[in-house]
């Protein structure tokens, strides 16, 4: 059947919606903290800015029940494959949070030994500067990332299952 | 039976690991679920701290210093303008000093906050880690209010500090410290004397006192043993012999001398101390301009300098070679949680691996400051 | 290989475990009449202090021209090597001979450290209190000219988080993916 068939079909929409409704609502989040960012991301779960509004609470560090990847801090040239083993163990669909300046693209650590942004390695969906960036940042980033989820169609996953 | 022993297992923790407090690979041998060599694996977060620092001038090197100890980041600026001042033969005026060691124990109480909170995560108590949050979050703010920063201050300068403190400082910061010191009973209520959480730790990873010294553990790590040393007190820098405290040890009240309780418990009494610094720091405060002393180009003598301090997680030292431009010629920095680590192997022997995640949160590293 | 020694022995009570429970349980319970800490972060904002560390800005004088003079004291005091400026003669005749042609600022690889600030003869980089940004691509992190001065605009008045309409929306990004 033709992808085009699926997208003007009314039942589908509605289901598109309420699929992504529930995608964004309950995203899964695996934190990949190596530094500074990663105690940051712990205060976005603690009290202050309590991420579980966003139903974003359910942390797993385990790669394979999670579908939203946030690096938060430096990665090295050591680090590198074990992020790039982790990100391909996500079960699609899945997003990334490239958190603070380390992750996104090296920072102040022009050096040897660290990456100069994942983005070389990983597709990153959103990109929060600072360093760290402030909890509230990485919410907003959150709710971009729930605006991506919210445009996502039906059809891309019939498309992407068919590669 | 040749390279392969039988019964023996070889388990993977890390690098991605909730319970390694950043990215620590330990190679952990295991006979059954006993644990009988761990190898630490190093360098998963190398940003080479100290190569950088050759390129940069005195005052860039500040920012990195902040990266470092991420949990304490104002005393890791604090060992490091120490160092300088001794280098250069500054004095700087007497607010700074004051101002320094408010900040320094403010982030003192944030950092150990943060390590019992986690330490109850890694044990499997989750509420007093949003309870320690809670009130290390309004700590954050009065940082935040003083320097603009949350986490990384960039705060203490060469000869000063970046900016004074705010007008009615003194005032946010007592109503903090009285609001503060009823919350060290309740979070004993929730968690010291919690029956789980003690059978959990008394009497895991004891580290004998003589065993830490020939490790060169330092910090509460080292008074957790019983070993009564403190860089604050034997070996006073900026003004701290001018303040009353005790230092606490580990008395083995719930079992041996040297477990893991007993350097958690150090950390609480700790807490404690420092309030009372603290409250003796803000009622002397003199007036006075911050940025008196401040070097319009810092170029050091020839000559190198070695100054340890006491960061929350033990003895920090910078030592520094300058040779004469205004960039210097050799960092090295002396980490604290990096000689924690290397006890680890000795003291986890013959416990099982769910103790090795207890020993290895209330060894409270910094991966930042291990790999540097 | 350290021998196990169990010196701790608890007790009958202790060991049915349900008193410590409860009394944590307590502690918790309690806090369910105390005063909440949570920022219902999108509708309320946390107010950042003076001299926080935020976003970037140029400041203009009241005459619209820019205080910059492109001397690049910024550039080479930063640490994360994230400013890059074009100087070029100035358009207007005010005995100062400079401006910047381009003024970049690669946010992602800024630390927010506030040396740029503090090197500034001319007071012309500031740092504001707007910590809420993030974008979809590098590139839309690279804030220009125009952008800085966007940010003058948006926060010479007041604080930015005091303002009745501030949005994410209103700050000189792209927010759309491309």
């Amino acid at each position: 059947m033709n992808h085009n068939d699926i997208k003007s079909n009314v039942l589908t929409t509605t289901l598109e919606s309420a699929i992504n409704w529930g995608r964004k609502n309950s995203l899964w989040p695996m934190p990949f903290g190596t530094a500074c960012c990663g105690i940051e991301f712990m205060a976005v779960l603690a009290a202050r800015t309590d991420i579980a509004r966003f139903g974003a609470e359910a942390i797993r560090f385990s790669p394979r029940q999670s579908d939203l990847l946030i690096v938060a801090g430096r990665i090295s040239i050591k680090m590198m494959p074990v992020l790039i083993r982790i990100y391909e163990q996500m079960p699609e669909p899945k997003w990334v949070i490239s958190m603070g300046a380390c992750a996104s693209s090296g920072g102040v650590f022009d050096t040897y030994s660290v990456i100069q942004g994942i983005d070389q390695f990983i597709p990153v969906d959103v990109y929060v500067p600072g360093c760290p960036p402030r909890p509230e940042g990485v919410v907003e980033s959150l709710m971009k990332i729930q605006n991506l989820i919210d445009k996502e169609k039906l059809s891309d996953y019939a498309l992407s299952s068919s590669k | 039976m040749g390279i392969v022993q039988g019964d023996q297992m070889i388990l993977n923790i890390g690098p991605q690991h909730p319970s390694t407090h950043g990215v620590l690979r330990l190679e952990v041998r295991t006979d059954g679920e006993i644990v009988s060599e761990i190898k630490p694996h190093l360098g998963y977060l190398h940003r080479c701290f100290e190569k950088h620092s050759e390129n940069v001038t005195y005052e860039q090197v500040i920012p990195f210093t902040d990266r470092c100890d991420y949990l304490a980041s104002m005393n890791s600026n604090f060992g490091y303008v120490v160092a300088m001042e001794e280098l250069m033969e500054i004095k700087v005026p007497e607010r700074v000093d004051y101002i320094r060691i408010i900040m320094g124990e403010l982030n003192r109480i944030a950092s150990h906050l943060l390590a019992l909170g986690v330490y109850g995560l890694d044990i499997g108590a989750f509420t007093p880690f949003l309870y320690m949050f809670r009130d290390r979050e309004r700590i954050l703010d009065m940082f935040e209010l003083t320097c603009g920063a949350r986490l990384l201050y960039n705060y203490m300068w060469v000869g000063g500090v970046s900016h004074d403190l705010p007008k009615d400082f003194e005032k946010i910061c007592i109503g903090f410290l009285d609001y503060f010191e009823p919350q060290i009973k309740e979070y004993n209520n929730l968690l010291t004397y919690n029956k789980i959480f003690i059978e959990r730790t008394a009497d895991v990873g004891v580290i004998p006192a003589d065993v830490a010294v020939s490790y060169g553990v330092t910090g509460p790590n080292l008074r957790g043993s019983g070993v009564k040393w403190d860089v604050r007190k034997d070996e006073p820098y900026s003004i701290y012999d001018r303040f009353e405290f005790d230092i606490p040890v580990g008395e083995g009240q719930f079992g041996t001398l040297g477990d893991c309780f007993d350097r958690y418990w150090v950390r609480m009494l700790e807490i404690s101390q420092s309030v009372k610094i603290l409250r003796q720091a803000l009622k002397d405060i003199p007036d006075g301009n911050v940025h008196q002393a401040l070097p319009k180009k810092i170029r050091p003598p020839k000559g190198s300098v070695y100054r340890r301090t006491e960061s929350p997680r033990g003895d920090l030292g910078y030592y520094i070679v300058s040779d004469g431009t205004p960039v210097p010629y050799r960092v090295k920095m002396r980490s604290p949680a990096f000689t924690a680590l290397s006890c680890l192997d000795e003291v986890s022997r013959g416990w099982m691996i769910s103790d090795v995640i207890a020993i290895l949160g209330s060894l409270d590293i910094v991966l930042g400051e291990i790999d540097r | 290989m350290a021998t196990i020694i169990k010196s701790y022995e608890p007790t009958f009570w202790d060991k049915l475990y349900f008193p410590a429970l409860l009394k944590g349980l307590m502690v918790t319970i309690k806090h369910f009449f105390r005063q909440k800490v949570t920022i219902q972060y999108p509708d309320e904002r946390h107010i950042p202090p003076d001299g926080y560390r935020g976003l970037h800005r140029l400041n203009k004088y009241p005459d619209e021209r820019i205080k910059c003079v492109a001397c690049e004291m910024c550039a080479a005091a930063c640490p994360s090597n994230c400013i890059s400026i074009i100087p070029g003669p100035s358009p207007w005749d005010d005995g100062k001979e400079r401006y910047p042609v381009r003024f970049d600022i690669n946010l992602l690889r800024c630390i927010y450290c506030g040396f740029c600030e503090m090197a500034c003869p001319e007071g012309a980089i500031e740092l504001t209190e707007i910590y809420d940004f993030s974008n979809y691509s590098r590139d839309d992190l690279v804030i220009d000219k125009d952008g800085l001065l966007g940010v003058y605009e948006l926060t010479k008045k007041q604080n930015y988080y005091t303002k009745k309409s501030h949005s994410p929306a209103s700050l000189p990004f792209k927010t759309e993916r491309t």
